[in-house]
């Protein structure tokens, strides 16, 4: 007997002539009597999949955004229902699509335990009798009979995951929990999965964390634009899923007339990741040196542009803004093509997927000739021997360099 | 083993389904409650003002210019008993008819069965009704009507009001997702369904022919029951079977309407 089995589960969503998704206004419902020309469009985020896991086994979900993952776990979770096909569960489900669903700023962080807790399928006996460690989990004293919005962020995640981290269900469905909590609350997630055999529970894990995931779990399934690319061992999971990455992601470039950003001065020709000797990269381990190259054409010369590369997280924080070539900075550039190339050093980023956005500029008057924002992604891949050393577990900042380190030691 | 698809959960499943959330529906009820009255000058005060400000108003203006024929109850006393039932229902529906847009965060990360958030509301007004419930009777046996064996069936009354109110709420709350301008409509509903009912005029101010009708208001019953009750006045048991009947058609496109919009409440909401 599985613990979760899915069968041939199809997903549509209906698109507005919008592109919104669709809720009528009674407006819509009398113009509709005469007008059937709004026809609503459909979108297909999954089709077609069909995989099981056992009682005890942990299976990861890979996928770009938008592959259909979330929308996956919503469906197994029971928030939405398929549009064909079926999901059939053995056991209680909790799904930790967010960590504090249900928080309310004006309850204590007693009453939200209770109100968060009750959501996720907790009974309160349950509640009353994991209170103890909840509390000292969050370990945040005094304040948890205060209510939550006099917390701070913290305080709030900590609580949130101490909620979290005490479900105990059958079937456990994680979204990228891995990727937001603090070191403690990903240690326990990360025990949480290992135990998983030992207490016959079944986790399904959503991660672009692809060390982490082939670390825990034994099976994965890849998603490619809603469909089921690959089923099977996690660590051929994962390597496909870097090929799928390479193939789709690291370059855009602008070949048809029209489509490319730009103004009467300049146009913007490509954007890619790229390695010292000239190949497309999609994904990088963190460890390698790597290139990011911006090539333009500058139609009307004469002005002095500054083509600018913006590197932001997966949480959108922006890493850095770059001026690509400081030689040229205030210098009229003639017409034609440039390719300019910045070098990111090896051991500075933290591993995640990020976003290029690219954007040139002039100054005297301040004029923004062209902008694309998070044209290219590429993934960021942990790897041995960084900055990480031996800990396995989440580290926080948007950067993660390898600094030389000088210990002075008296005895 | 449970199995999920495109048709969803059969009505008898789902109803069975509530049992495993009488906690969170319990945790819900306690949270509109102590909102309410958290940081409020009044606290549960205004459990009592709700419909004690509008009668005073009423009583001013009505008994002024109108002076309805009430059968000997004083005024005043009338209105309070109509407006104490007419409160719970019409707070309810107005607090609750945005309980799935509002929650569309939580409806699209967490699941329960969704019709816990408006009866969670309705448990809480129906809270405050109790408070204005007990007031209501004080004054009634301060004017002279006292308890009497009609009171045993006080209980059917308020059950019948909270059943109304779910009912009625339920269908506001997802009419409402289907169509966003509800919101701005169902206000303008409730005054319009206050003025058709004998809450501030007894039924008898009526025109003959539209009396006809009074059943078909699932509202009618339960105050001519009530009034009933506390005035030992002879109730129209026809209006109250003929109610009771539009408050088993409410149930039911309740429940109907609710059911097709729960499909995709998490695409929707």
């Amino acid at each position: 007997m599985n613990a979760i089995s899915v069968e041939n589960i199809r997903k549509e969503f209906a698109l507005s002539s919008t592109g919104s998704p669709s809720y009528g206004t009674v407006k819509d419902l009398f113009a509709g009597a005469w007008n059937r020309k709004g026809e609503k469009r459909k979108f297909v985020a999954l089709d077609d999949i069909s995989f099981e896991v056992a009682p005890g086994q942990a299976m990861g979900l890979i996928g770009n955004n938008g592959a259909g993952k979330s929308t996956l776990l919503r469906i197994i979770s029971r928030i939405l229902r398929p549009t064909s096909g079926r999901v059939r569960l053995e056991g209680r489900v909790a799904s930790l699509l967010e960590v504090g669903a249900g928080f309310h700023p004006e309850l204590t962080g007693r009453e939200n335990v209770f109100l968060s807790g009750s959501m996720m399928g907790m009974k309160r006996r349950e509640i009353i009798g994991k209170m103890d460690q909840i509390t000292d989990f969050a370990g945040i004293g005094s304040f948890f009979d205060q209510p939550v919005r006099f917390y701070s962020t913290g305080m709030y995640m900590r609580l949130a995951f101490a909620v979290a981290a005490h479900i105990d269900t059958e079937i456990l469905l994680l979204d990228e929990v891995l990727a937001v909590g603090d070191a403690a609350f990903q240690q326990q997630c990360i025990e949480r999965v290992r135990a998983v055999g030992r207490n016959g529970q079944s986790v399904i894990l959503v991660s672009h964390n692809m060390t982490t995931l082939v670390q825990l779990c034994s099976d994965a399934l890849l998603l490619d634009g809603g469909r089921m690319s690959y089923f099977g061992a996690a660590s051929e999971a994962a390597a496909r899923y870097l090929k799928i990455a390479e193939a789709r992601q690291g370059e855009r470039s602008y070949t048809e007339a029209g489509s490319a950003p730009q103004d009467r001065v300049v146009r913007l020709r490509s954007l890619r990741t790229r390695s010292r000797e000239g190949a497309t990269l999609a994904a990088i381990s963190i460890a390698d040196e790597f290139g990011i190259e911006i090539e333009f054409e500058v139609l009307e010369g004469g002005v002095a542009l500054m083509p600018s590369v913006i590197i932001r997280n997966e949480w959108s924080a922006v890493l850095w803004t770059t001026d690509t070539s400081s030689e040229w900075h205030g210098r009229p550039r003639p017409a034609g093509r440039y390719k300019c190339v910045a070098w990111i050093p090896a051991h500075l980023l933290s591993a995640g997927t990020m976003r290029v956005s690219a954007s040139i500029h002039s100054f005297h008057p301040w004029t923004v000739h062209l902008e694309a924002n998070d044209i290219v992604l590429f993934h960021a891949l942990e790897c041995a021997g960084g900055a990480r050393g031996q800990f396995a577990g989440y580290i926080g900042g948007g950067i993660r360099p390898l600094l030389d380190w000088s210990v002075e030691h008296d005895t | 083993m449970r199995v999920f698809d495109a048709t969803g959960t059969p009505l008898i499943e789902e109803l069975a389904e509530y049992r495993q959330y009488v906690d969170l529906f319990r945790f819900l009820t306690l949270r509109d409650i102590r909102l309410r009255y958290r940081q409020t000058l009044l606290g549960v005060a205004w459990a009592i003002v709700q419909p004690l400000l509008p009668m005073v108003i009423f009583a001013v203006i009505f008994s002024r210019f109108l002076r309805p024929e009430t059968g000997g109850i004083p005024y005043p006393l009338y209105l309070l008993t109509g407006l104490t039932l007419w409160t719970v229902v019409a707070s309810s529906i107005l607090a609750g008819s945005t309980a799935f847009i509002s929650n569309y965060s939580l409806l699209n990360k967490v699941y329960f069965p969704r019709a816990i958030l408006p009866m969670a509301t309705v448990a809480a007004c129906a809270f405050d009704g109790l408070i204005a419930w007990a007031v209501a009777m004080a004054v009634t046996c301060y004017y002279g009507y006292f308890p009497s064996w009609w009171w045993f069936l006080l209980p059917a009354v308020a059950l019948w009001i909270v059943v109304l109110a779910t009912a009625a709420t339920l269908l506001a709350a997802s009419l409402t997702v289907a169509f966003r301008d509800m919101k701005n409509v169902i206000p303008f509903l409730v005054q319009i369904w206050m003025y058709s009912t004998p809450v501030l005029y007894p039924a008898s101010l009526i025109p003959r022919p539209l009396r006809l009708l009074a059943g078909a208001n699932p509202m009618a019953g339960p105050l001519e029951a009530f009034r009933a009750c506390l005035f030992h006045s002879t109730p129209d048991w026809r209006v109250i079977a003929e109610s009771g009947l539009s408050l088993v058609v409410l149930i039911a496109v309740a429940i109907s309407v609710y059911r097709s919009v729960e499909a995709h409440l998490a695409e929707r909401a």
